[in-house]
């Protein structure tokens, strides 16, 4: 006989799908309580698991051993392990061969202008959703850097501290919008003020209209008063094109920072500047064209090309 | 008083779900693996009246949620269960053809598996829950169908017994 069903029956059931129905609207929208139950029930089942994992090892290594035709587990998991720090040295190797590199260049670059700096690592790289551009370095008051200290890369200006904490700083990159420095040309000596554009692009603004600013001019740092916030003679980008716009009231260029914001590992923030201005010194070799080597083919008029002869 | 009954298998579902959480999660079994409880509730629905197959399949469902291995919000698989353990109960319940046979009732669970993870994939896709590639989720159905159809006859018997201990021997195969 089959079953029909009573009122009580059916309002039981009515009364599970509903209260099922209610516990994921509730889970849906984030209840406490019900987070707090899987935790509760995860954090109370932790020690009998740990205990399960150790009355099941053997069996579940047999089931493997079976899975995996012969293969010991053992010695699959040792050269897993292996394998796995095999790769990590080798990745670790890489990431210092890189800082490393870095490092050299910008303790070069310190070390020419006699600048004493703190070396330092970026530890995070800021949001740009935010529309401002930093990093977080793992040097702080502790290592005697301090807001407005300038922050130099291998390759010329980074930026400049923004906010000092005990072991940690943020620095705002030259390529913030809301980032300024008073900048000279290095050789012909025009001033002027670079902003930070959002990009690797920045906009110079010549103080002076009657000079000429030409295409592939370096720009360096003027150097603020006692080197703070910017100290003298950091190169800070190339000139890439001008705008020599008639009746515009100032010159204005599009400068190339010489630093990538995007690959920052390695930084150096300047603690104390040099006594005397470097002036040009830190100016970034031009790089020199290699040759390429030409071919020269002379043929003479007249001659009979040789033709393949077929063989029997 | 059969809904009084019930309440006494609390501690064999609890029973089952330590025994799942502790050790058959543990065993890594190809191809998906088995959930013990899922399987232990459709045989015990299987073998009770529709209203106890519910309550059997809202005990255990809850059972589940709270595992975290479970990807779904609380009362998901509470729901799935009510409903899977309650249409096994109406077709078993009062056919003896179906109650009385084992082979029957293996085949009623191993299809009950495969529908309501069935309806749990397709529950999670409503709720937006990422399932993965086709090919594992098939695989996967195929693995629980698989090892359900092992496991159910190797447990029938003992399920069937603490089900006649608690609800009488009418239900003993």
């Amino acid at each position: 006989m089959r079953y029909g069903g009573d009122n009580r029956g059916r309002l039981l059931i009515i009364v599970l799908l509903v209260t099922s129905l209610f516990l994921i609207t509730l889970d849906l929208r984030g209840v406490q309580v019900i987070d707090g139950l899987r935790t509760g029930t995860q954090t109370a089942l932790t020690p009998v698991q740990k205990l399960g994992s150790w009355v099941v090892s053997p069996f579940r290594n047999f089931i493997s051993d079976v899975t995996h035709l012969g293969r010991t587990q053992n010695q699959m998991e040792k050269l897993r392990a292996e394998n796995d720090r095999l790769r990590l040295a080798l990745q670790n190797r890489e990431t210092a061969d890189a800082q490393l590199k870095q490092l050299k260049s910008v303790l070069n670059l310190a070390g020419t202008a006699g600048y004493k700096v703190v070396n330092a690592k970026v530890i995070s790289q800021g949001s740009s959703t935010s529309f401002s551009q930093t990093i977080t370095i793992d040097a702080g008051t502790t290592s005697g850097v301090h807001t407005n200290m300038t922050v130099l890369s291998g390759y010329g200006l980074v930026g400049v501290v923004k906010y000092a904490y005990a072991n940690s700083a943020l620095v705002q990159l030259a390529s913030d919008p809301a980032f300024k420095i008073g900048a000279r040309i290095a050789g012909t000596q025009q001033i002027g003020i670079l902003s930070g554009q959002g990009t690797r692009k920045g906009v110079l603004q010549l103080l002076d209209n009657t000079t000429q600013v030409r295409k592939g001019d370096v720009l360096l740092a003027r150097g603020s008063q006692n080197g703070r916030p910017f100290v003298p003679g950091v190169p800070i980008g190339e000139v890439t094109s001008v705008d020599n716009s008639p009746g515009a009231v100032t010159q204005t260029a599009d400068v190339k920072f010489y630093s990538n914001f995007s690959t920052l590992g390695i930084v150096a923030v300047v603690v104390s500047g040099s006594s005397a201005d470097p002036r040009d010194a830190l100016v970034p070799p031009k790089p020199q064209p290699t040759p390429l080597p030409t071919v020269t083919i002379y043929a003479t008029p007249g001659a009979v090309e040789p033709s393949p002869t077929p063989t029997r | 008083m059969s809904l009084r009954r019930f309440f006494f298998s609390f501690p064999i579902f609890f029973t089952v779900f330590l025994l799942q959480e502790a050790f058959v999660t543990q065993m890594r079994l190809p191809a998906g693996g088995i959930n013990l409880l899922l399987v232990v509730a459709l045989i015990w629905a299987a073998l009770s009246t529709p209203e106890i197959g519910a309550l059997t399949g809202f005990g255990a469902g809850l059972m589940m949620d709270v595992s975290q291995t479970s990807p779904g919000p609380m009362g998901h698989w509470t729901l799935v269960l009510i409903v899977a353990c309650y249409v096994i109960a109406f077709l078993g319940y009062g056919d003896d053809n179906i109650r009385g046979n084992p082979i029957n009732i293996v085949f009623l669970t191993t299809i009950g598996v495969v529908a309501a993870q069935t309806v749990f994939l397709i529950l999670g896709i409503m709720l937006g829950q990422e399932i993965g590639s086709v090919k594992q989720v098939l695989l996967v159905l195929a693995g629980s169908a698989f090892w359900t159809a092992i496991i159910s006859p190797l447990i029938l018997k003992v399920v069937s017994y603490f089900h006649a201990i608690i609800f009488g021997e009418r239900s003993h195969i």
